[in-house]
């Protein structure tokens, strides 16, 4: 029994079983797809028609602007929960956290179908504003992955820092500004990109709420449906990439500006 | 430390092996029930979601019909159909029983390799399948009506029948793959304190402007493009010279299969702006919104307008559903076997045929419309009018209950509207409830028109135009803003880039 033994590299390998069944195996097959036409012969025409259809490019446009649209509506109103918790003298700090992550213990289809209510006795009739209402669903859903990661940069930040600050004669305001927030940077890319990402895909709040558009989550789904497995494939090669670059910036960002101290952001 | 680690090794040695006894146990358990009985047959079902009766009712859900007959459903049909195929035919057969979200789901599944070797699509599916020589048509045998065990020849309704028989793809009918399982028709469910009836019994109430916001058509390419061409065709199809013509349903089944290019394009114009007049495209929650009265009108599937019908009464206010004037899609779902699967294999064969019967057995057609609310394609025959009985427990009034009205179904039960047997006595408050579109009347069926599966090209195009339907136009955005929203673009990539580059030096 003692002499068995193994390297620790070797505890790798049911991680490693899984990345190549589920993560490349499928992406070799996408890559294939998105490649080929009907009958198997190579082709770029998917590629050319992604770009050239202005359904496409209109549609990955609002992607984008949900996409963007919902992350500065969830930094905006977590950065100042995040400060303020992170800040305060409380000494149950972590019972008012819980407060807001609560609501991610219900099922979010729960929550979306309750907000369908809400919303509809604030407006009469959602059907006028679907744009807004996608914001608010996706803001609803999104916001603690933005709250949670701020709150932890600002949590573990060193009160010498601030001390120093105003002992060289900074203001709050400047304090804030020159030490505080640059050093919440990482937790902000870090909230970014746990919003940005998902919400560019995620069409199920789209169609609890009744916005009938497409974005590129149910655009990939329509082709697949419709047999066109080509163009299906050829648009989620084009989203991977796209949100490969974005990962890329983000963390050498994130990491520049934790001074290589934090690996805080992992790209999903 | 070094202790510490060798038992932890341990530990992580005994788990595993654990989980390998573990894994190993499960996969022979299977293996270990197929070697205890003799060898039997098994037979792979695939068929939408709750679309069986499961069984276990409570006592009280018993239904006695007039003629005495109790229906109770004790355990999923697919699990008493195997004792039933034992006692009857002294073999065992174990029904390996699955579901699937979507035609398009099955077919995608089917190309992937799954084996299935009875399904129960619709019915241009069934049509692609039988285009792509995929299913295997039923035996001589299946309908030889002297065999009091072939349910489903003996059952089937007339009317059913004809429309199988009529329908043909390549020169032959669909009947000889197809057994029919449920069908009805589509119309418009409504809200008769805000929506006359007039106004409802059209396609075109989708685009009325009075009711702005507050009606729903249905999230996908057929049923919108089915309305589409209602309206687009509306004046020709109500044309009375048209309506009596000799050639009528041929003509009318042509006209609202018709995918011709322009008259696609027109679609996706009509549809485009019906978009600005609809509350959403809804697949599901079109009835909770009809009873949240969210909507006055939405697109329905008929059994499902008589589930939202029951819940409305049970909240205590009135939905009535509706049959445009111009034409309705005849849709059913019918249960085919696929070559695939059976495989030349005459057992699994009989198996399946037996497994369309069984359900196609009155009391059984009774069940499954209990629980689905469909409408089966079983009407049983002179010697078994547990179907129709079970008509009359549902919707039969008599004088005391008020205004009685003739309702003739015969069209479907006999063949013959006249048939004095079935004219069920109601109460005509049933007028546009949930009778009229489980049973329509014949005036209705008259106008229906089958949806044919429209060839590759077609099919292309119409799913093209649904999605350009569904997408955000670029165009709509002025260009002036375009442009400044992509050098913002532009300029935020390349000030992050600037700034990892300057980092980095």
């Amino acid at each position: 029994m003692n002499k068995l033994r193994f390297q620790r590299s070797q505890l790798c390998i049911p991680y490693g079983l899984f990345l190549v069944c589920f993560v490349f195996a499928p992406l070799i097959v996408i890559i294939y797809y998105a490649f080929t036409d009907g009958e198997g012969q190579l082709t770029l025409e998917n590629l050319i028609s992604f770009f050239s259809s202005p359904n496409t490019i209109g549609t990955l446009a609002y992607s984008l602007g949900i996409a963007v649209a919902t992350t500065c509506c969830c930094l905006l109103l977590a950065y100042p929960i995040a400060y303020i918790l992170a800040r305060s003298s409380f000494k149950h700090k972590a019972v008012i956290l819980m407060v807001f992550v609560m609501p991610m213990w219900i099922n979010f289809t729960l929550r979306i179908t309750a907000l369908k209510e809400i919303l509809t006795v604030i407006e009469g009739n959602l059907a006028y504003h679907p744009f807004l209402n996608t914001l608010i669903g996706m803001t609803y859903d999104f916001l603690p992955f933005m709250i949670l990661p701020i709150y932890t940069t600002l949590e573990k930040l060193d009160n010498s820092l601030l001390e120093a600050a105003a002992d060289l004669g900074a203001d709050t305001v400047w304090t804030f500004l020159k030490v505080t927030f640059p050093l919440s940077v990482p937790g902000i890319i870090s909230g970014i990109v746990m919003v940005f990402l998902p919400s560019m895909t995620n069409y199920v709040v789209l169609d609890m709420l009744y916005n009938s558009t497409y974005i590129m989550g149910s655009l990939i789904g329509a082709y697949f449906s419709a047999y066109d497995w080509h163009s299906g494939s050829m648009i989620a090669l084009i989203l991977l990439i796209i949100i490969l670059v974005f990962t890329m910036f983000t963390n050498r960002y994130a990491d520049e500006d934790a001074g290589s101290s934090r690996g805080g952001v992992i790209g999903s | 430390m070094k202790k510490i680690g060798s038992g932890l090794r341990r530990r992580v040695w005994l788990t595993a092996s654990a989980v390998c006894a573990f894994s190993l146990l499960w996969l022979w358990k299977p293996v270990q029930t197929v070697c205890a009985s003799e060898e039997p047959v098994i037979l792979r079902v695939c068929n939408w979601e709750e679309y069986i009766d499961l069984g276990e009712w409570d006592d009280e859900e018993a239904i006695t019909l007039d003629d005495g007959t109790v229906i109770f459903g004790e355990k999923p049909l697919y699990e008493e159909f195997e004792d039933w195929y034992k006692e009857t035919y002294g073999k065992t057969v174990r029904v390996e029983y699955s579901c699937f979200g979507t035609n398009e789901d099955l077919y995608n599944q089917l190309n992937l390799g799954d084996t299935y070797d009875l399904v129960c699509p619709s019915e241009y599916m069934i049509m692609k399948l039988m285009a792509e020589d995929k299913l295997l048509p039923y035996s001589d045998h299946f309908y030889m009506e002297s065999d009091e065990n072939n349910f489903y020849i003996n059952n089937v309704s007339p009317y059913i029948k004809k429309t199988l028989e009529t329908n043909e793809i390549n020169g032959e009918s669909w009947s000889k793959y197809a057994a029919g399982y449920m069908w009805g028709i589509t119309g418009v469910l409504y809200n008769p304190a805000l929506v006359s009836a007039d106004e409802a019994a059209t396609w075109e109430i989708f685009g009325n402007p009075k009711f702005n916001r507050q009606v729903t058509l249905k999230d996908n390419v057929r049923d919108s493009y089915f309305a589409a061409l209602g309206i687009l065709k509306a004046d020709e199809l109500t044309d009375e010279k048209f309506v009596h013509s000799a050639d009528y349903h041929e003509r009318l089944a042509d006209m609202m299969n018709d995918v011709s290019p322009e008259t696609i394009v027109q679609a996706q114009e009509l549809l485009d702006d019906l978009m600005d007049n609809l509350y959403s495209l809804e697949t599901d929650s079109g009835k909770a919104d009809m009873i949240t009265g969210k909507i006055v009108a939405n697109y329905q599937w008929s059994g499902d307008a008589v589930y939202a019908m029951d819940q409305a009464d049970a909240d205590g206010f009135e939905l009535k559903f509706a049959v445009p004037k111009e034409s309705t899609n005849l849709w059913f779902d019918g249960w085919v076997m696929l070559k695939s699967g059976i495989n030349d294999s005459v057992e699994r064969q009989h198996a399946a045929e037996a497994f369309v019967n069984f359900l196609s057995r009155t009391d059984n057609a009774v069940r499954n419309m209990y629980y689905i609310g469909y409408t089966s394609s079983i009407a049983g025959n002179d010697n078994d009018d547990t179907v129709y009985e079970y008509m009359n427990w549902c919707y039969g009034a008599s004088e005391e209950d008020g205004d009685i009205m003739e309702y003739p179904v015969g069209y479907f039960f006999s063949g013959d509207n006249r048939d004095k047997d079935y004219i069920l006595q109601a109460s005509s408050r049933q007028t546009g409830r949930q009778l009229y579109s489980q049973y329509p009347p014949q005036e209705v069926m008259d106008r229906t028109a089958v949806m044919r599966y429209f060839d590759a090209d077609a099919n292309k195009a119409i799913n093209q135009m649904w999605i350009d339907v569904r997408c955000f136009d670029i165009n709509d955005v002025p260009m002036g803003i375009r442009i400044a929203l992509l050098t913002a673009m532009l300029f935020i990539i390349w000030a992050l880039y600037k700034k990892s580059l300057s980092k980095n030096s």
